[in-house]
């Protein structure tokens, strides 16, 4: 019963937290090109009047359009509550397997392509063309980087990898873990549609991914849209913080006090990872989409190196 | 309860299956009779397969002789014997001959009056009877004589349509890639009585040397090969499943090409023993191979079929690699290792079966309503064969992988195997095995995209020919047919280990090692989670939770937004006007940037040709086209094709000269250097 009460206040705790961190990155970003920006919670004012909203559908969609929001929102909620984002609890049904996460994901991400073809529109096809090719190309990382760190603790499961993490004394300055980290954090760039993969700032058809396969949503659509990408993006933000950057607060432990002392210090990690985001974005360019291949080798490589490192070369 | 034994079962289905042979011949005349009556026949037929095969496998009997005629031919008998593996393949086999037949019942129609449809019937039983008995030979003679009659009754249904262009050509293709396969096959049971003095399968193979089992592994992986279409022998599959007509397409593809994994694993496994690493080792790098090739060329296809039978490749090297890892840790003694790799690959072949064939069928209804097989001129389907495209949609997430679907099942068991298998201090293994795990997931990715295309293209948007827009609903007994093949993928995807306790059967038959663990009893069972060495997954929680989330979220959405007020209204245009069909993504615009980026594989070509007018500035007309090269087909088959040639012409110029002088002189020659022989030995 327990375990189901700590999942219900996980949901809780993620929906409230996934936008607030499209806002700190945007303001960071504002902060640096010396502009006031919009306020840190403007998504969720944002996401509240889209609620509100009357819809337009596309006369030539079909229900998978009416279904795709609903679907990747879905999606990507079950795949969060496979991260444990603030307690240890010893999962019983939801095993936290990472390999799952990332088959979910697809299943949000397959949806949302469709999605894009559905309006017969040419900006729909473009994004989910492009999605297609970027997803293909950093697939292969994700599953390395994170199997290598799996391999390191003995387990797929993130209950467990975490676990582990936590006796592992600073885990960045391990090869391993460092190139996972690095490796990690370039794949949830390109998994979040930010620069340099994608921009999420631009409606510009030369640059937009992401935006143009929901350029034909509207109202609640989008709100679901929108929301299920933040918390796409907070789950490898999760990942990248609780895995690498462990603390001792995920433990079992009972009571409101611990349960408030762990949701602040993991809000704490969360808002550092997301400053090293948004400092990836300001320091960057949009690159070509010609040249994310080269990143995608990039993350590849990397990944490849730590495991390398680890297991053929010996510790 | 003797009416329910495994044998009486099988005889009385082989009765079917010929009952409903001899229909189809008496009823030549009458099509709509002999249609109802051979499919009836053969649907008939493999429920009680399947219910043998089933309680062959519940009752966990080692083996089963069900008939042993000999014939007054030397080594030639009719002998059917059944072990847990052949029941399993015979399963699958009856599953989806039993849905494909109540599929042909709708599908067949367009063939009346306008086709020898009793000789379609007839080929079809007898390609369905060959494989049943290619499972069920107990000795390598028989095996080989219907592997043969598989073959051969497979190449006249693949030339059935012979009339349209290319059939012939695909047909040619395939019996000569096959007999070169089968050749190997014959070279190898050779070796094998040679040595042990006997063609029984489940004999021992003690008396064979290491050199000899490591030459009868190499025969036997480029035999079984070939059938399978693994790259770089895969060349045959692209042009044989788009010849044949839909149902048989989807038999080839979803079970005669794992008749080769049987093969392998019959042959290989269960006969010879694993010997070495290098076995394992070579069979991983063949299955990367394949998967990463076979779903990349498969992307750059529009043609429905061909584009699935690439896909076929994909998955074979998925199943490959499950083998791989299966062989590599029986040759290092890890028995629970390679129990788990195995049950991984015939879980992937099982579901391969199921979503393979649906596609397949899917491909046919398009093509039965739409009468094109070209992705390029449907669109817009999804609101002409609604239910079509739900199940098309199926069977496309779950080749994807994706997770309620049973795909992501058997790839998850692959994850794991790969991830047991490394270990620290090992090199080889540990890079092949990484390397494993980057193709699957690269594949994986590939697939979706690839299948986006599919379903996005030909069901989404708008029309885009006149195809598109005349199509219809296809009968309900193809849907009907289909139907049971995707509720079988979702019940695999949803509950997989009351069928993975099916499998365990099989791999402890072969290893003597449960994998799942004791069995828990009851119907509840499927509940379990799948559990590997502490990391599992439950895909009933994650379907049930994500089916809560989703009320719930429908409801806060409504408690906060009101009731939705849905507006209709043209897709934006930037308001330029009406958009056209023509302004849609094409498949070959969606799979531009893959091209560009794989071009090392593809070697895409583009030409721009204008017809000028009176002025250069007014052309009469532009053609642009793109292609890309069948790269396999012009680097390494043409060169060896042109050299076989020029040698063909060699010999025929100097030895074959048709003189009768010079076949009398070597007749001479011969006879005395037999006689030599005779005599020096």
């Amino acid at each position: 019963m327990i375990n189901i009460t700590y999942l219900i206040v996980q949901i809780i705790v993620v929906i409230a937290i996934a936008p607030l961190v499209n806002g700190i990155i945007k303001k960071i970003k504002a902060l640096s090109q010396k502009r006031k920006g919009a306020p840190i919670l403007q998504l969720y004012y944002d996401l509240y009047k889209l609620l509100k909203k009357d819809t337009v559908v596309s006369d030539t969609t079909s229900w998978i359009f009416k279904a795709a929001p609903y679907i990747v929102f879905t999606s990507s909620l079950v795949a969060a509550m496979l991260v444990p984002v603030t307690t240890m609890l010893d999962p019983i049904w939801l095993a936290g397997d990472l390999i799952l996460m990332v088959y979910l994901l697809a299943l949000g991400r397959f949806f949302m392509m469709l999605a894009g073809l559905d309006a017969a529109s040419t900006f729909g096809g473009m994004g989910a063309s492009r999605e297609a090719m970027i997803s293909s190309l950093i697939e292969p990382s994700i599953l390395v980087s994170l199997i290598t760190v799996g391999l390191t603790a003995g387990s797929t499961s993130s209950y467990q990898i975490m676990e582990y993490m936590k006796y592992v004394d600073t885990p960045l300055i391990r090869p391993v873990y460092f190139m996972a980290f690095i490796a990690l954090f370039i794949v949830t760039i390109a998994e979040t549609a930010r620069i340099p993969v994608d921009d999420p700032s631009t409606h510009l058809e030369l640059t937009m991914v992401h935006e143009a396969m929901l350029l034909e949503y509207s109202g609640r659509g989008l709100a679901l849209m929108e929301l299920g990408a933040s918390i796409k993006q907070l789950t490898f933000i999760t990942l990248l913080a609780n895995i690498f950057i462990p603390h001792d607060q995920l433990i079992l432990i009972s009571g409101v006090g611990a349960v408030v002392l762990s949701v602040l210090i993991y809000v704490i990690k969360i808002v550092f990872i997301s400053i090293l985001i948004a400092v990836a974005e300001v320091s960057t360019v949009k690159l070509r989409l010609f040249s994310i291949p080269n990143i995608a080798a990039l993350a590849f490589i990397l990944s490849f190196i730590g495991f390398m490192q680890y297991f053929v070369l010996g510790r | 309860m003797s009416w329910l034994t495994p044998d009486y079962l099988m005889n009385w289905s082989i009765i079917a299956y010929l009952a409903a042979a001899i229909a189809a011949v008496i009823f030549y005349g009458r099509p709509h009779l002999c249609t109802l009556l051979a499919q009836s026949g053969c649907i008939i037929a493999s429920v009680l397969g399947a219910a043998s095969a089933f309680s062959m496998l519940l009752t966990g009997r080692e083996k089963l002789i069900i008939s042993q005629l000999e014939t007054s031919i030397p080594f030639i008998s009719i002998d059917l014997t059944l072990d847990a593996l052949s029941a399993f393949f015979i399963l699958i086999l009856s599953i989806l001959v039993c849905c494909v037949s109540i599929y042909s019942f709708g599908y067949i129609k367009h063939y009346h009056g306008k086709r020898n449809v009793s000789a379609f019937h007839i080929l079809y039983i007898g390609f369905i009877l060959s494989m049943f008995f290619v499972f069920s030979a107990g000795n390598a003679v028989f095996f080989f004589i219907s592997w043969e009659i598989m073959t051969v009754i497979s190449y006249f249904l693949v030339v059935f349509e012979s009339e349209q262009d290319g059939n012939e050509k695909a047909g040619l293709i395939y019996i000569v890639m096959t007999h070169i396969g089968a050749a190997f096959l014959m070279i190898a049971f050779m070796i094998m009585f040679v040595f042990t003095r006997s063609f029984d399968i489940f004999g021992s193979s003690d008396a064979i040397p290491d050199f000899a089992k490591n030459l009868m592994f190499i025969f036997f992986l480029i035999g079984f090969g070939v059938k399978a279409g693994v790259v770089p022998v895969h060349i045959w599959l692209p042009y044989a499943h788009p010849a044949a007509p839909s149902n048989v397409s989807a038999l080839m593809s979803g079970i005669m090409i794992k008749t080769a994994i049987y093969g392998l694993i019959r042959f290989v496994l269960c006969y010879l023993n694993i010997q070495d690493t290098w076995w394992g080792i070579l069979i991983l790098c063949i299955g990367i191979l394949s998967a990463v090739l076979g779903v990349a060329y498969a992307l750059m296809e529009h043609d429905i079929k061909r584009l699935l039978a690439f896909h076929s490749v994909e998955n074979i090297g998925i199943i490959l690699i499950g083998l791989g890892i299966s062989f590599v840790a029986f040759a290092q003694n890890n028995g629970f290792l390679g129990s788990l790799a195995l049950a991984a690959s015939l879980l992937h072949t099982f579901n391969h079966t199921l979503f393979k064939g649906g596609l397949f069928l899917g491909a046919g209804s398009i093509q039965y309503a739409a009468h094109t097989r070209d992705i390029e001129k449907l669109g817009g389907l999804i609101k002409k064969m609604p239910v079509t495209a739900v199940l098309v949609l199926c069977f496309s997430l779950a080749i994807s992988a994706i997770v309620p679907f049973n795909g992501f099942v058997s790839e998850w068991l692959t994850y794991q195997s790969l991830f047991t298998v490394i270990v620290p201090g090992q090199t080889g293994i540990n890079i092949i095995s990484i390397l494993s795990i980057a193709a699957l997931a690269m594949s994986g990715a590939l697939a979706a995209a690839c299948f986006v295309k599919l379903f996005g293209i030909s069901f989404l948007g708008k029309a885009r020919s006149e195809y598109a827009l005349s199509a219809n609903e296809v009968p309900a007994s193809m849907n009907v047919g289909m139907g049971i093949l995707a509720a079988f993928c979702l019940t695999i995807g949803i509950f997989p280990m009351f069928f993975l306790k099916l499998i365990d059967k099989v791999v402890f038959n072969i290893s003597g090692i449960i994998v799942t663990g004791e069995l828990q009893g009851g119907f509840l069972m499927a509940w379990y989670p799948v559990s590997v060495s502490g990391n599992s997954i439950t895909p009933s929680a994650i379907f049930i939770a994500s089916a809560i989330i989703l009320i719930c979220a429908a409801a806060v959405i409504r408690l906060i937004g009101g009731k939705a007020s849905n507006r209709k209204y043209g897709t934006w245009d930037c308001g330029f006007g009406e958009l056209t069909p023509r302004m849609q993504y094409t498949a070959t615009g969606f799979t531009k940037p893959l091209r560009i980026v794989l071009r090392i594989l593809y070697r895409p070509g583009r030409a721009l040709k204008t017809e000028e007018g009176d002025s250069s500035y007014f052309p009469v007309s532009q053609k642009y086209s793109v292609w890309t090269e069948p790269v396999f087909e012009k680097y390494v088959y043409g060169p060896v094709l042109t050299n076989v040639k020029k040698f063909s012409l060699r010999v025929k110029l100097s030895v074959q000269t048709g003189s009768t002088h010079a076949y009398l002189v070597y007749i001479f020659i011969t006879v005395l250097a037999l006689m030599l022989y005779n005599r020096l030995t």
